[in-house]
């Protein structure tokens, strides 16, 4: 074990943080005892966790943020290979069941400080508007207790947070003022959707994506190499790790990595008090007037539901009974095809078009929800699992097919998965190696899910032969994003927490993450998850200033 | 005042040289790196690079005459016209056509014109070097400047706008040199060669000279910096672009010059 491996030694200490922008730097950071009281614990620091330590501690709050996972500085950990960079990846056991069991890692969970956004692909999506009243205005699963036009400002403060490349004009939507940065020449991958989506008479645009077009500070521009899911080298990836967590230092907010939460402590009086976490092989306890949950869909739940005592014997903030319900994934299939001249579709980040025609359009559909299709551009070791996994080829037949991959071009979904009880995280027998119960995860498809799937595929497949792509195929089974699990409403009885992300059953508990979605809608979560941070933060503050937090 | 009489036209014909040869690195350098970039897919992507090489060497030269020199500020017209139309047809090729994405990433649709320009100053300098005739008085010059000043001004702005203007010192070519061209245009259009307008000019050629530092601390700012110079060169902003403001900025000078004369 080497002193300076971060999987191994906690780096964030002693008054001083990983410089993210320089090999081997280091920045200060204001360190907290155990026994104060801190005013924010938060539990996990992507996209929702981490976005709110800068902004609480930016608002004067003493802010302490934990992760299980390590503190990278991108420059010099990160290697332009697969199977090193799984490094990323929240890999520990967990159980997964239901008639379609989802693969849990690599597409859909991190574990690193940052969180998955250190290893996502950048797509930077709103929602669709009606989609915040899916059940009122669209018919289907459930209302967020946000509204449109607020959550509109709190994108547009994420897009220039995280410098976001788009397109000069967006084609739909209500208007949104224009991206910071300029969009990125297409690769040829992307063009292909273009020239498809043009042939079936649809729009098309250049994807808003969280990767730098031009230098911003200390970080460099995007260099086309692609390797973005396995964590980006450059720092052009616009990840929580190197814009919002360097803001929340700067602010005098600290972050504990390698510092896995197995509990929350709550008094007699039913208030939070603090967190057990294990740190360096021991546990500790850090006091605190407000828990903040952000460990994901599935590790949220847990950590609720692990930390059931006499006075919440079901778990915290569960008198719903919702912890750990309707877990949502997205649709995440695609079509894939051959073109006679060279694609090469993995140079360059890996969606750099897009069709959200599909999240507008309601006519001609016979399901419920909307999904969006970008350009895909996979790595080998993932392109081999998907041909003999998905494709089932094996032997000379994978060797041949993988010796004409730079051929190879495909479409990919971003589909709206309804919330469903049935979909749920929930604990099971087994233990980890801190000897906290590991999570049992259940997803099943529902025929809305497999209409829109048929519906998207063939769509998808249709534009592939636009373009002249021949043996083509479907990839009918994958997902990705994890999100639901500890809804927001306005109901104590059907949510876990408020529009604010505070629990109904303990005042000073919060949830802020994926898990509050009450729907996914079709398009990534990760920019709606930023922004119900930054008004979670705002809403901290007026609450705080009024006596009421 | 028989020696100004003499004198005036030659220092004129020998800025507008300067200019035209310096315009004319620029296109030479420019051409070089973006087609080397494009790998010469096209053969036809050499021809700017034997054309700016050519000029060069007359207008630098100052000498000879006659029929090599026009031939070769000919082909430098006519060739930069054929770029116009081959670049025009790779932004247009491009899905959806004339959208802002193909013109920031497609063949630039400007570059081939100060091709052209590099020709036209050139064969104008090497007409006041003879009788001058109609370019005498200077004013077409100065408005052919101007044009060319604000044609390099929407190539800049465009690019710069790709690059999402992220450094202030970004906004000085889409403000100093319009202001120069316009400030030469109204001249042009009097007759009347104001103070300012050299001034403007001179600032203009300022611009393009530090422009160039600009850049170079803009390639350093690429993964790799200056270590990676061979990739960074072509990833970053071009360097030899900027230089293309100082020779259209020298060669109004010249213009400037033959106007004042003309006015006495
Ligand atoms: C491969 C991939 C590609 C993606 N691409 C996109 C995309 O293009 N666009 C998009 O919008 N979204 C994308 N996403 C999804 C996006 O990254 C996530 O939705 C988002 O990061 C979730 O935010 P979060 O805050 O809920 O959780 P995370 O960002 O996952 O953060 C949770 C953090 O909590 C920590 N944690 C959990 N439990 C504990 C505990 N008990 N103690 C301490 N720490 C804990 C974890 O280590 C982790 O770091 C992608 C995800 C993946 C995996
Ligand atoms: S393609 Fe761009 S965003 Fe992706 S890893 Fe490379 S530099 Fe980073």
């Amino acid at each position: 074990m080497s002193a300076d491996d971060p999987q191994q030694v906690p780096r964030a200490k002693g008054g001083r943080a990983p410089d993210v922008f320089e090999p081997g730097g280091w920045v200060p950071m204001r360190s907290h005892s155990q026994d104060e009281e801190v005013d924010f614990v938060i539990v996990g620091t992507g996209a929702g966790g981490g976005t709110l330590a800068c902004k609480l501690a930016e608002d004067g709050f003493s802010v302490v943020a934990f992760d299980a996972g390590p503190y990278w500085r991108p420059l010099e950990d990160f290697a332009s290979d697969e199977h090193h960079q799984s490094k990323l990846y929240w890999t520990d056991e967990r159980i997964t069941a239901g008639a379609n069991p989802i693969k849990l890692g690599a597409n859909n969970s991190g574990r690193s400080v940052g969180g998955s956004t250190v290893h996502y692909a950048m797509v930077a999506l709103r929602f669709r508007p009606e989609w915040f009243k899916a059940r009122t205005r669209l018919g289907y699963g459930a209302d967020w207790p946000i509204d449109w036009q607020e959550m509109w400002k709190y994108y547009t403060e994420v897009e220039q947070a995280l410098t976001i490349s788009g397109p000069i004009n967006y084609p739909w939507g209500p208007r949104r003022p224009r991206y910071p940065y300029r969009a990125h020449p297409l690769n040829e991958a992307a063009k292909l959707l273009a020239r498809g989506a043009e042939a079936l008479g649809i729009d098309w645009t250049e994807t808003p994506i969280a990767t730098l077009s031009a230098p911003k500070g200390k970080a460099h521009r995007c260099v086309y190499r692609g390797f973005c899911v396995t964590g980006c080298s450059t720092n052009a990836k616009q990840s929580v790790l190197n814009t919002w967590l360097p803001r929340a230092l700067t602010a005098g907010a600290e972050i504990r990595d390698l510092a896995m939460v197995g509990r929350i402590e709550v008094d007699k009086a039913g208030r939070a008090t603090g967190v057990h976490y294990h740190r360096e092989g021991a546990w500790h306890f850090q006091k605190a007037r407000n828990v903040v949950v952000a460990g994901y869909a599935i590790e949220t739940p847990r950590l609720l539901l692990n930390s059931a005592c006499e006075q919440f014997p079901d778990g915290l903030a569960n008198s719903s009974g919702l912890v750990g319900k309707n877990l949502m994934v997205q649709l995440n299939q695609a079509a894939w095809g051959q073109m006679k001249e060279e694609v090469r579709s993995y140079k360059a980040p890996p969606s750099l078009t897009i069709s959200e025609h599909w999240n507008y359009e309601d006519r001609g559909k016979d399901y419920f929800g909307g999904w969006a299709y970008m350009s895909q551009g996979p790595l080998p070791i993932t392109w081999v699992k998907e041909l003999a996994g998905q494709r089932g080829l094996w032997g000379q037949r994978l060797i041949d097919e993988m010796a004409r991959s730079n051929h190879n071009v495909g479409l990919k979904m971003v589909g709206e998965v309804l919330p469903d009880e049935r979909n749920r995280v929930t604990l099971a027998e087994e233990t980890d190696r801190f000897g906290l119960p590991i999570a049992k995860v259940e997803f099943s498809y529902s025929d809305n899910d497999r209409a829109m799937m048929k519906h998207a595929l063939s769509f998808m497949d249709d534009s592939l032969a636009a373009v002249g792509a021949t043996e083509r195929w479907k990839e009918w089974d994958d997902t990705c994003h994890l999100n639901g699990t500890a809804r927001m409403g306005d109901d104590p009885k059907t949510s876990v927490v408020n529009a604010d992300g505070r629990s109904w059953d303990i005042p000073n508990l919060w949830v802020c993450d994926g898990s509050v979605f009450p729907t996914v809608g079709g398009v990534n979560p990760s920019l709606t998850i930023q922004a119900i941070a930054c008004r979670t933060a705002d809403r901290i503050k007026a609450l705080s200033a009024r006596g009421e937090l | 005042m028989a020696s100004e009489v003499d004198t005036a036209p030659r220092t004129a014909a020998r800025l507008l040289a300067a200019g035209a040869s310096t315009l004319g690195v620029s296109v030479l350098l420019d051409s070089a790196m973006e087609h080397y970039r494009g790998s010469f897919r096209n053969p036809a992507m050499a021809l700017p690079l034997a054309a700016s090489a050519i000029s060069i060497a007359f207008d630098g030269s100052g000498r000879g005459g006659g029929f090599p020199r026009t031939a070769s500020h000919s082909a430098s017209v006519a060739i930069g016209l054929t770029g116009l139309g081959f670049h025009t047809f790779n932004v247009f090729k491009r899905p959806s056509g004339l959208t802002f994405n193909n013109l920031f990433y497609g063949a630039p649709i400007g570059a081939p014109g100060a091709l052209i320009l590099s020709g036209l100053l050139g064969a104008a300098s090497d007409r006041l070097s003879g009788d001058g005739g109609a370019l005498g008085s200077g004013r077409l010059l100065a408005g052919l400047a101007a044009f060319g000043i604000f044609g390099s001004v929407g190539e800049a702005g465009l690019l710069h706008l790709k690059g999402s203007f992220q450094n202030p010192a970004m906004w000085l070519p889409v403000t100093i040199p319009p202001l120069a061209a316009a400030s030469l245009a109204v001249d042009a259009m009097t007759g009347v060669p104001r103070p300012w307008t050299t001034a403007l000019l001179g600032a203009t050629a300022l611009v393009g000279t530090v422009g160039v530092a600009f850049h170079a601390y803009g390639v350093s700012r690429n993964m790799g910096g200056w270590r990676n110079w061979r990739q960074n060169l072509l990833a970053g902003p071009p360097m030899p672009a900027p230089p293309a403001f100082a020779g259209l900025a020298i060669a109004a000078l010249g213009a400037v010059l033959l106007m004042r004369r003309a006015r006495g």
